[in-house]
Order: structure tokens, then C-alpha cells, then sequence
């Protein structure tokens, strides 16, 4: 199987290097468009903020990387790489490779939920830009297959693996529904708008933000469609809230121990989630003394993260048993190509032979004895050659022994000379 | 069954009352999960109810005499009612320790097994509420027929039984823990510390009036 691939990855290349090699949907598009017309007569290119991966079936059948990395080079100049940031695949490690990726076990975050969703998005391209045949379409369908069953029937992709939803899963044991709740997020950078997104996911009735620059506060409330709150404000009306996540990049505390326990005599004890997630902390921990005070911070939380962490290293196993068990259906169904050519090749033989002889006599009778002779060989040529082609067929479909198809095609071949026939016919 | 066979409400002996006990905290526990949804605490509540059956089913004989006053159906309403309220503190208290587990492996940062296995703490704190409340009803029915009917049926009966006074007692601490939750607003760890309190108390003062004083209310 001559299908050859370069990738690279979170473990081979800087988040620098990887980043600026980041192909867009366009990009990708008019990549595929080069690599259509002077590389792969079909494969795909996927690209996200951790890899980058072209994968295809050289024109020339022949196993060389180089033409596909000058290719990616010319198309974008990236500082700093080098041929060593990528790693070569053909054939079986290939299509291997693609199903890794697929599952999530090859991802930066182990089981990452979205890498099955942006593979998809890759391969659609591909069918949209007319760069599939039914081979490659095979391995992205079976692709696909192997991530939704690691999902399914494996715990790769569960529980919360980082900080902000390390933080929603916290809440969610502490409140049994998120939707009469209201939530401060203090900061609106990244991180604020993470873990905002998550509480807005998880259904929280009243989201509001607080930022010490108000125009970025507004900004990410219009966003999520949230409230702004000014900072300065902040304090007095803490005690609206039960949920707060704090994410500024502010040094020092925005919250002292004082600030809690006055805002908990105003809530009459009501029980309140403070989660800090910023680095260095906005609140005081000692807050976390206070009965109903449900303190966590980066520390904390990096427990679930790190327990939720292994759990899924835990199931790589199960997940690989899945893409071996998926590898060995693909190449079954991928050696059996091997008897289409056969079966074509047999009656093209028969029928050949036929017409040759039909051809000697068809000056020797009337034209009404020709008639019934010609219908005669086709009649036999059919029955003669009816059980050996539904045989192969049968074995083709089955699929299960690529080595009875190989043998029986070979078989077949050989008896016939078929190859020699073939080739013949090729080079005419 | 046992009501059919012998003639009388289950309530003779001390085992009989073991198997209501067993039933009604069953029972009780069946409710809440139908109206919370929650499906992940039944091993502790039904551990206490097979282990009330288990003694029961031990120690229960079947042919004994019956007290005359032991026969009377109201007397039955009466004795079911109130243990049914006792199996809803006991659920309650159940829910209670599991809150106080949960509050305390989220303080001290312990996301083990515990941790994911349990509901949140707000479910835990209403169930328990819930069961209290219902528990607190079928008291005050238990202790409306009895005021009503057991002046007519004892002669020796007083309002300073033991058991009455324990039963009092009981009905006064979980009264005024559902009023500090309603009226006071009370909430999480202050409502849960109170119940399960008051359920000891609860255990002690039955222990107190069952077992150690006389009382007209004592019949096995």
C-alpha cells in the first residue's frame, strides 16, 4: 500500500514552530490544490494549533517524502523548521497514525474532544476538493469509527482535564443545578472567558463580568450575553453571587479573608464557591475556613485535572485495541481489492477468446447461423464462467482472509496468465 | 402478611416493629428517590433497612399471646405512623452524614471515589430536608391519635410517661430545625449539624424511655 504521510506534532516541534505553521481552511484548500496536481492523486491535510499532518497516495506510487515537505515549504515559509520537526509514515503506520489521531490518544491533552471533529473537517475538505478515491475514503470513514467508539465504549475523553473545568465540575458538587444560580468571572482574559464559556454551557441563569478595564469586560459580556460589573463595585455586590471565578493577572488579593466573611453575614450563610484560578491568586485562602465557603484554587484543582489525567492514560490500551481491531477490518477490506482486477481480468480472457472464434466463422454461415452461434458462446461463456466469478465475489465480500484472496487471485492469475494479458494490454 | 394471618396489626413484638422499621425506611427511601432522581445512595439507607429486617427475621416467633389493647386497629395507625416518622429522621440522618462526608472531602481538596460517586451537596441537604419533613408529619399524626384515643383506652395513663415526654422532645428539636431553615434561612452544614444532632438526641431519649424507665406505653 503505497500511502506515505508527514506530520507534525506537540512532540516534535515548539508551539512556536507549530503555531506558525497553522494552515487556515483556505490554506489548506489551495495546499490540496498543488498537492492534486503534481503529488496525491487522493489524501488530506489537517491542520490545528498542535499539528499538522498531509497524508495522500503518490502519483507515482513511490514511497518519497520530499516532494510533499518542498511542497508544504514552498507554500509556507515557516523560521526555524527543520525536516527533523516532522515524522515520515507510510503504508501500514500510516494508516495507523491516522487512526491515533483520530481517537485522541496522539493529542497534547489525552482524549481531546475536539481533534475528532477538526479530523472530520479535514477529510470533508478533502471530498469537497475532489482529492478521495474509495480507498481513502475507507480510512476516513474508518477513521471517524475509531474515534466515536473510543468515546463510546472507552473512558478516554471523561472528566474535566483542565483548570477552568476542573473548577464547573467542582460547582456542579456543591449545586445541584446550575440553572437558579448566578456566577461572577473576574477577568476577562482567556482564562475568565474559558471558564465563563463552561458556566454558560453548564446553563447558569445569571453570568456577570467584572474586569478592572470595563471595555473588555463589555466586550466578553456581549459575547456570552452576560451583565458587566464595575470592578470598583465589585465588593458591594459580592453577595449576589454564588459562584465566583477570579482570573486576573492582578498581584496581590482582590478578596481578602475580611471581604468573605462580611460578604457571608450578608448572605445570611448561603453557601458560596469561590474558585481561583488565577496565577498569583486573587483570594485570600484563608477564606476557605468560613463554614458554606467552598474555596479552590490552581493547586486544588490540578488534583482532578492530574487524577482525570491518568484515568485516561489508564484506557489507552483499550483505545488501541480498538484501532488494531479496526486496522486489521481496513486491511482485510483493502486486500480484497486485489480479486476486483482479477474477476475483470478473467471475463475480459473468456470474452476475448470468444469473439476471436465467433470472428474466424462469421463469413462460413448465414447470417441467421451466426446469430445462433454468437448467442451460443455467450450463453456458455456466461455458465462456464458464472461459479468462479460469484466465488471470488463472495470471497471479496467476505473479506475476512486476505490471504485466501491473495492466493486465489495469484491462483487465478497464474492458471490464465492473466498478468502478461493485462500488462499487454496496458502498454498497447 | 403477618396482619392477615394472626389477626392483629404488626406491631406485637419488638421484631414485628423491626420489620415495619425495615419497610418503612425502604419505603421512605423509595419516595425520594422517585420525586429526586438520584440513584447513587440507596446502599446506605437500604443497609439499614435489610439489617432491621435481618434481626427480625431472626428473632420473630409466630405463636404468642396478643394483649387485647395490642389488637385494636387505631392503636396500629398509631404505632405505624410514628415509626414511619422515625424511619423518615433516620433516611434524614442517613443524608445527613453523606452531606457531612461530602462538605468535608470538598473542604480538605479529597476528589476520590467519594467525591465523584455522590450528588452534589444541595441534593444531599434537600433530601435530607425532605425526609425530615416527612418524618416530622407523620409524628404529629402519631402523636394527634394518641393523645386522642390513648386517655380512653389506659387507665393508668399520665402526660408525664417517659415516652411521651421523649416523643415531645423529638417533635419540639425537628420542629424547630425545619422553622430555623424556613423562618431562619438557615443553611448547608449549620441545618445538616442540627438534624443529625436532634437524631441523636432522638435515638437517646427512645433508648432512655424504651428501655431503662417503666411506662404504661411498654408492652413486650
Amino acid at each position: 500500500m503505497n500511502f506515505i504521510g508527514i506530520s507534525l506534532t506537540h512532540k516534535t516541534a515548539s508551539i512556536e514552530v507549530r503555531e506558525a505553521l497553522h494552515l487556515s481552511k483556505e490554506e489548506s484548500s489551495e495546499l490540496i490544490l498543488r498537492l492534486k496536481e503534481n503529488i496525491f492523486s487522493s489524501g488530506f491535510v489537517l491542520s490545528t494549533c498542535n499539528r499538522t499532518e498531509i497524508f495522500g497516495f503518490p502519483k507515482d506510487g513511490k514511497f518519497d517524502f520530499q516532494p510533499v515537505l518542498k511542497t508544504l515549504l514552498d507554500f509556507k515559509h515557516v523560521e526555524n523548521l527543520k525536516p527533523e520537526n516532522f515524522v515520515k509514515y507510510f503504508s501500514c503506520s500510516a494508516v495507523k497514525h491516522i487512526f491515533k489521531v483520530a481517537s485522541g490518544i496522539d493529542s497534547l491533552i489525552i482524549g481531546d474532544s475536539q481533534i475528532l471533529g477538526q479530523t472530520k473537517d479535514a477529510f470533508q475538505l478533502s471530498e469537497d476538493l475532489e482529492f478521495t478515491d474509495s480507498v481513502t475514503k475507507r480510512i476516513f470513514d474508518t477513521s471517524i469509527k475509531v474515534g466515536k467508539l473510543s468515546i463510546r465504549e472507552t473512558l478516554i475523553g471523561e472528566g474535566a482535564v483542565t483548570i477552568s473545568f476542573a473548577a464547573v465540575q467542582v460547582v456542579g458538587k456543591i449545586f445541584s443545578s446550575l440553572e437558579n444560580k448566578s456566577a461572577l468571572v473576574i477577568g476577562a482574559g482567556e482564562t475568565g472567558e474559558l471558564a465563563a464559556t463552561h458556566l454558560r454551557d453548564k446553563g447558569i441563569q445569571r453570568l456577570s463580568i467584572a474586569n478592572r478595564t470595563f471595555d473588555r469586560a463589555e466586550k466578553l459580556a456581549k459575547k456570552l450575553n452576560a451583565n458587566v460589573i464595575e470592578f470598583d463595585k465589585l465588593k458591594d455586590k459580592l453577595n449576589e453571587f454564588d459562584i465566583v471565578f477570579s482570573a486576573t493577572s492582578a498581584e496581590g488579593f482582590i478578596l481578602e479573608y475580611d471581604d468573605i466573611k462580611l460578604n457571608m453575614k450578608k448572605r445570611k450563610g448561603q453557601p458560596i464557591c469561590l474558585m481561583d484560578i488565577a496565577l498569583p491568586r486573587d483570594i485570600n485562602s484563608k477564606a476557605s475556613q468560613l463554614d458554606n465557603v467552598f474555596y479552590h484554587d490552581i493547586d486544588s484543582l490540578n488534583i482532578i485535572v492530574n487524577q482525570n489525567l491518568q484515568k485516561r492514560q489508564s484506557e489507552i490500551p483499550k483505545v488501541e485495541k480498538i484501532i488494531l481491531s479496526e486496522m486489521i477490518s481496513f486491511f482485510s477490506w483493502y486486500n480484497t481489492l486485489d480479486i476486483v482486477p482479477t474477476i475483470k481480468a478473467i471475463r475480459e480472457f473468456f470474452e476475448e477468446i470468444g469473439n476471436d472464434e465467433l470472428e474466424k466463422i462469421k463469413y462460413k454461415l448465414s447470417s441467421d447461423g451466426f446469430e445462433k452461434v454468437e448467442d451460443m458462446t455467450h450463453r456458455l461463456l456466461g455458465r462456464l464462467l458464472h461459479n468462479p466469478t460469484m466465488r471470488l465475489r463472495q470471497i471479496a465480500e467476505k473479506g475476512t482472509d486476505p490471504n485466501e484472496v491473495a492466493s486465489m487471485s495469484v491462483l487465478v492469475k497464474e492458471l490464465f496468465d492473466l498478468n502478461s494479458e493485462s500488462h499487454e494490454k496496458e502498454t498497447k | 402478611m403477618r396482619t392477615l394471618e394472626f389477626q392483629h396489626p404488626p406491631i406485637t413484638s419488638k421484631f414485628e416493629i423491626f420489620s415495619i422499621l425495615a419497610f418503612a425506611i425502604g419505603f421512605s427511601f423509595f419516595l425520594l428517590e422517585l420525586i429526586s432522581e438520584v440513584h447513587k445512595t440507596g446502599v446506605f439507607v437500604i443497609g439499614i433497612s435489610v439489617f432491621f429486617q435481618v434481626l427480625s427475621t431472626i428473632f420473630i416467633l409466630d405463636n404468642y399471646e396478643v394483649k387485647e389493647v395490642l389488637r385494636n386497629n387505631l392503636l396500629g395507625l398509631h404505632v405505624i405512623s410514628a415509626l414511619l416518622g422515625y424511619a423518615g429522621f433516620t433516611v434524614s440522618a442517613v443524608y445527613g452524614i453523606l452531606f457531612t462526608i461530602m462538605y468535608k472531602q470538598i473542604k480538605r481538596n479529597k476528589f476520590g471515589k467519594i467525591f465523584v460517586q455522590l450528588p452534589s451537596l444541595e441534593l444531599l441537604e434537600k433530601l435530607s430536608f425532605y425526609s425530615v419533613i416527612i418524618g416530622f408529619l407523620l409524628l404529629t399524626f402519631a402523636i394527634s391519635i394518641g393523645i386522642i384515643w390513648l386517655p380512653q383506652a389506659f387507665s393508668d395513663f399520665t402526660y408525664l410517661d417517659p415516652k411521651l415526654i421523649s416523643t415531645t422532645i423529638v417533635w419540639l428539636i425537628f420542629g424547630t430545625g425545619i422553622l430555623t431553615k424556613l423562618v431562619g434561612n438557615w443553611y448547608g452544614k449549620k441545618v445538616i449539624k442540627f438534624f443529625l444532632i436532634g437524631y441523636a438526641l432522638t435515638i437517646l431519649s427512645m433508648f432512655l424511655a424504651n428501655v431503662i424507665l417503666p411506662s404504661f406505653h411498654s408492652f413486650y
